[in-house]
């Protein structure tokens, strides 16, 4: 649906991407993952034709580039900044929008997505009013008001309180499963986990890897780490196959307690940068 | 242009829920418009211009232009034709125009005989207080040098002459006509002796008094430049069209720094990503502040017109004149919009420059009572253009041949404004 190909972009001396590159299909999530300053929000601003790349392609199914309005009809785009008018009214925000891309109806298509982010109680309320976690359900939702078959969504959950940004996961999740493709921006581990199909790992303007979860651990996370207590001490065995590890203890007798420590996607991150997450 | 359309009312929409501007654009003109007019409802302290169109070639109409020159109270313009003076005081340039007829001299000598000199006064209806001013001011100096005519004996002597004249012309018996001559004979050699007196009194540097106060022998015809119907006869057909500057300041203000917070909210990005193009947006904010120049303008006309008999002399000049002014402040609001990045500073410096401006231009001393050297320097401003197309369409009674100068201009700052703001604008977003 979107490929994204060799995008090459420089901001005066910095390097902001280097040949990013990757793809998305239509009922997949694919995660964009790096610390802050990686490089994701400059591959999104290209993919939405708000910043032209200094090389590198963007293509949209068979509509072409994004710089062009009909290809960007194909697009919806959550920012991470808040892109609401708190003077407006929830409904008027969303029937604004819905306007200026030509929906048919956009009290109707407001009222549904109201109802889809459970706003519609608060409809006629100004966005001003909203708590931070309403404010991020209804910008996820202006960024779907034309119904477009691809979704990105720059740091959806920043700043959320832990329900709404469950309520912002499950809501992405059915997005991707009514076939829509989600290209979800994130440092955060654990939403990528629970998310995404499949996640490129982003940092300093590059794509160092890409595929699902477990085939990211498989191939970059290492060895698990077996932990067995047992009364004369802890026997500690590093392994591609933790399980069998497991049974063997058992096999043998005298396990007290067993530990296993699996790669995820921090420890592959870990692994391609040299450096945590977070850091 | 549908989507640009969607974006202009939602600015408005924007700017109804954002009081302080709501204020500054629609309230806050009318109030300046209503505080200058009661200020201005007196007269002013200033010289008051007064064109003089002068047909008499004669010593007596020298001594007259040349008495109202020398009074502090009138800066005098001579003009060389009754129109010239005419189109001095619709455009402002002058309060009045003071007519001395050819037949002026006439009647000074024939003063004795009971026709006396004439002085036509063409006054704006507008400017009443100051014309009623300028009457008292005519009549005095009339007075004063009709009187030192006299005091002349060979002016006095030709009027005596006329009279003499007059008399043998006259069916009266010879016994009367007897007495008269020997009166008129006393007055020839008064006049002399007052003529000595004088010259000795003016060497000593006494002074006296004429002993003729409330006579008045200048009679002046005052006609009210009122050649077309509508024209408003107060204040706050002044005000009013002063309240424009203010209205447009806040309009301007308003929407200058529209691109700037939709940046700053990163609204912008929506709009950016929407199917809209870059100009589309800039279409759009164009069209919210053209509108709400609009609005702004005819609220304050129709206010004007309702309360405080404030008259239009040609509603499809004011159409025109409304349109015109709100395409050239939407240009400039593109200026401004084009040349800062952020709210703050595009308020900050959208208030220092076009405050001046506005004030210049008219916003706070009427054009019409500016120094000379302040209404040169208001030529710049462009409020000065609006107001004074506004005073066109309103209290001056422009027609075409005066109306096109103001609206070339702000036409121009329009499509300008738009062009390189629109320019300038693209490229930052």
């Amino acid at each position: 649906m979107i490929r994204v190909t060799e995008l090459r972009k420089s901001f005066g001396s910095v390097r902001a991407l280097d040949g990013v590159g990757f793809h998305a299909e239509r009922g997949e999530v694919l995660g964009l993952l790096g610390p802050n300053g990686a490089g994701k929000s400059t591959a999104l601003a290209i993919c939405t034709g708000l910043i032209v790349p200094d090389s590198g392609s963007v293509q949209l199914g068979d509509a072409g580039a994004p710089r062009d309005p009909a290809a960007r009809r194909l697009i919806g785009l959550a920012p991470q900044q808040i892109a609401l008018y708190e003077d407006l009214t929830a409904r008027e925000n969303l029937v604004f929008l819905a306007k200026i891309h030509g929906v048919h109806d956009p009290v109707r298509r407001a009222d549904e997505l109201l109802d889809m982010v459970g706003l519609l109680p608060r409809a006629r309320d100004r966005v001003r009013t909203y708590s931070g976690g309403m404010q991020r359900r209804l910008n996820l939702a202006a960024a779907i008001v034309h119904d477009p078959p691809v979704i990105m969504l720059d740091e959806p959950t920043a700043g959320v309180d832990p329900q709404s940004r469950s309520g912002i996961l499950e809501l992405v999740q059915r997005l991707a499963a009514e076939g829509r493709a989600v290209i979800y921006t994130t440092h955060y581990m654990e939403e990528a986990q629970r998310l995404c199909s499949r996640v490129a790992i982003v940092d300093h303007g590059r794509v160092l890897a890409t595929g699902s979860v477990p085939e990211l651990i498989a191939a970059h996370g290492g060895e698990s780490v077996v932990t067995v207590d047992t009364p004369s001490g802890a026997r500690i065995t590093r392994t591609r196959e933790p399980l069998r590890e497991i049974e063997r203890a058992l096999a043998e007798g005298g396990a007290t307690a067993v530990r296993i420590d699996q790669p995820d996607l921090e420890t592959v991150f870990l692994a391609l940068t040299g450096r945590r997450l977070r850091d | 242009m549908r989507a640009s359309l969607v974006l202009a009312l939602k600015d408005l929409r924007l700017l109804s829920r954002d009081r302080a501007a709501a204020f500054f654009t629609f309230v806050f003109p009318l109030a300046i418009a209503l505080f200058f007019g009661y200020v201005f409802s007196g007269t002013t302290a200033e010289p008051m211009r007064v064109a003089a169109f002068v047909e008499s070639a004669s010593p007596a109409a020298d001594t007259l232009v040349r008495a109202l020159s020398e009074d502090g109270a009138f800066v005098l313009n001579r003009v060389e034709s009754r129109e010239d003076g005419e189109r001095l005081v619709r455009s402002g340039t002058a309060a009045a125009l003071v007519v001395v007829p050819a037949s002026y001299a006439e009647g000074v000598d024939g003063m004795l005989t009971g026709a006396g000199p004439h002085l036509g006064l063409v006054v704006d209806p507008s400017r009443r207080a100051e014309g009623s001013m300028l009457v008292g001011k005519v009549h005095e100096v009339g007075f004063r040098t009709v009187f030192s005519s006299m005091a002349d004996p060979a002016q006095f002597g030709r009027a005596l002459d006329r009279m003499e004249a007059s008399l043998k012309a006259s069916d009266m018996s010879a016994s009367d006509q007897f007495a008269i001559r020997a009166a008129l004979g006393r007055a020839r050699s008064m006049a002399a002796q007052s003529s000595k007196d004088a010259g000795a009194a003016r060497a000593s540097g006494a002074s006296g008094a004429s002993g003729m106060s409330g006579w008045k022998p200048v009679s002046v015809d005052v006609t009210e430049l009122a050649m077309r119907p509508g024209i408003p006869a107060n204040s706050f057909a002044i005000s009013f069209t002063q309240g424009v500057a203010w209205a447009l300041f806040g309009a301007v203000l308003a929407f200058g720094s529209g691109i700037a917070e939709e940046r700053q909210r990163g609204t912008l990005v929506r709009l950016r990503v929407s199917p809209m193009s870059p100009n589309d947006i800039l279409m759009g904010k164009a069209l919210a502040c053209f509108l709400t120049c609009m609005a702004t303008e005819w609220l304050l006309v129709f206010f004007g017109i309702a309360f405080f008999h404030v008259a239009v002399s040609s509603w499809v000049a004011m159409a025109v004149v409304v349109a015109v002014t709100a395409f050239g402040f939407s240009g400039l609001m593109m200026l401004l919009a084009a040349g800062f990045r952020t709210e703050g500073g595009t308020q900050g410096a959208g208030r220092a420059v076009l405050l001046v401006l506005a004030m210049v231009g008219g916003g706070t001393v009427p054009l019409v009572f500016m120094p000379p050297f302040l209404r040169a320097a208001s030529n710049v401003s462009p409020f000065k253009w609006a107001v004074m197309a506004a005073e066109g369409a309103t209290w001056r009674n422009w027609g075409p041949d005066e109306l096109w100068m103001p609206l070339v201009v702000l036409a121009a700052i329009g499509a300008v404004g738009l062009t390189a703001g629109t320019a300038l604008v693209r490229r930052s977003i």
